[in-house]
């Protein structure tokens, strides 16, 4: 087993692990600081995949922004009286997780139909020679064929920037307590 | 270095603690959290076939996808402290009541 195999499996494992926590714990602080550290493990996992933009825009824009969005948001909160944190009721609890399981066994199983077929067959694609593509690719990629989309976004988020203060101050409606 | 099926798998489980996140929760933050997890998950399988395709256009869609998480977080958010202004409570069952 190289390193790289190596990696992968100890990185792989972080992720599920801190994943699994995200949702498990009770607090939601401790929920968020889970879900920071998958993103930095797959951040390592896109580094191994030889997509270094997107590790470094993984590190800054969600474990760092987006993250840090959250905690904040939460710190505004009071959550101390919160008890109930997961949903009540044995079986619709049970119904969940195994319509959740069940997606996870139809992907895992068209996953492993489709790419064990081709491994027993011989031939897996064979990416040692094949010359994997730099950022300097993505660049230019990004600013002439999606230069209209990557606007786009730019529109979208100056929308989304307004549209936050605008719904973060809405004050009465139908159901104004106060 | 281990094939592409390795990533799918690892993509697979993750999207699935998402999935069990979204509904298993009744906080609206942690919610939240598990859709950007299974964004995340996504966005993994995106790069892995960018990688074994040595075809840099998954690479793009990720940065959309990853600019659209962000948006989507904020409005997620600013909606949850509405609710929190006015009934001084995250659950999720609050959101049925917001009309108006």
């Amino acid at each position: 087993m190289d390193l790289s195999s190596l990696m992968f499996y100890l990185l792989a494992f972080m992720a599920v692990f801190f994943g699994y926590f995200t949702i498990a714990v009770a607090n939601p602080i401790f929920s968020a600081l889970n879900l920071a550290l998958t993103m930095i493990t797959l951040a390592g996992i896109f580094f191994l995949l030889d997509a270094y933009f997107i590790a470094g825009v993984q590190l800054a824009v969600y474990a760092g922004a987006v993250m840090v969005l959250f905690v904040m948001v939460l710190m505004l909160f009071d959550l101390s009286g919160e008890v109930r944190a997961f949903s009540r009721g044995l079986m619709s609890g049970i119904v969940k997780v195994g319509s959740a399981l069940l997606v996870m066994l139809l992907i895992l199983l068209s996953v492993l139909g489709y790419y064990g077929e081709r491994l027993e067959i011989g031939a897996p694609p064979s990416t040692a020679e094949v010359v994997q593509p730099t950022t300097q690719d993505l660049a230019i990629l990004l600013f002439s064929r999606y230069l209209f989309a990557f606007e786009l976004l730019g529109l979208l988020l100056l929308v989304v920037a307004v549209g936050v203060v605008a719904v973060s101050r809405i004050k009465g409606g139908t159901h104004a307590r106060d | 270095m281990p094939g592409i099926e390795h990533y799918l798998v690892l993509s697979a489980i993750l999207f699935t603690l998402g999935m069990v996140g979204v509904m298993m929760r009744k906080n609206v933050i942690v919610i939240l959290m598990s859709v950007e997890l299974m964004l995340n998950a996504v966005n993994l399988s995106f790069v892995a076939f960018s990688h074994f395709n040595a075809d840099i256009k998954g690479q793009v869609m990720v940065f959309f996808v990853m600019t659209v998480a962000a948006a989507e977080a904020g409005v997620g958010l600013a909606l949850a402290v509405a609710v929190y202004k006015k009934f001084k409570e995250l659950n999720i069952r609050f959101f049925e009541q917001l009309r108006g």
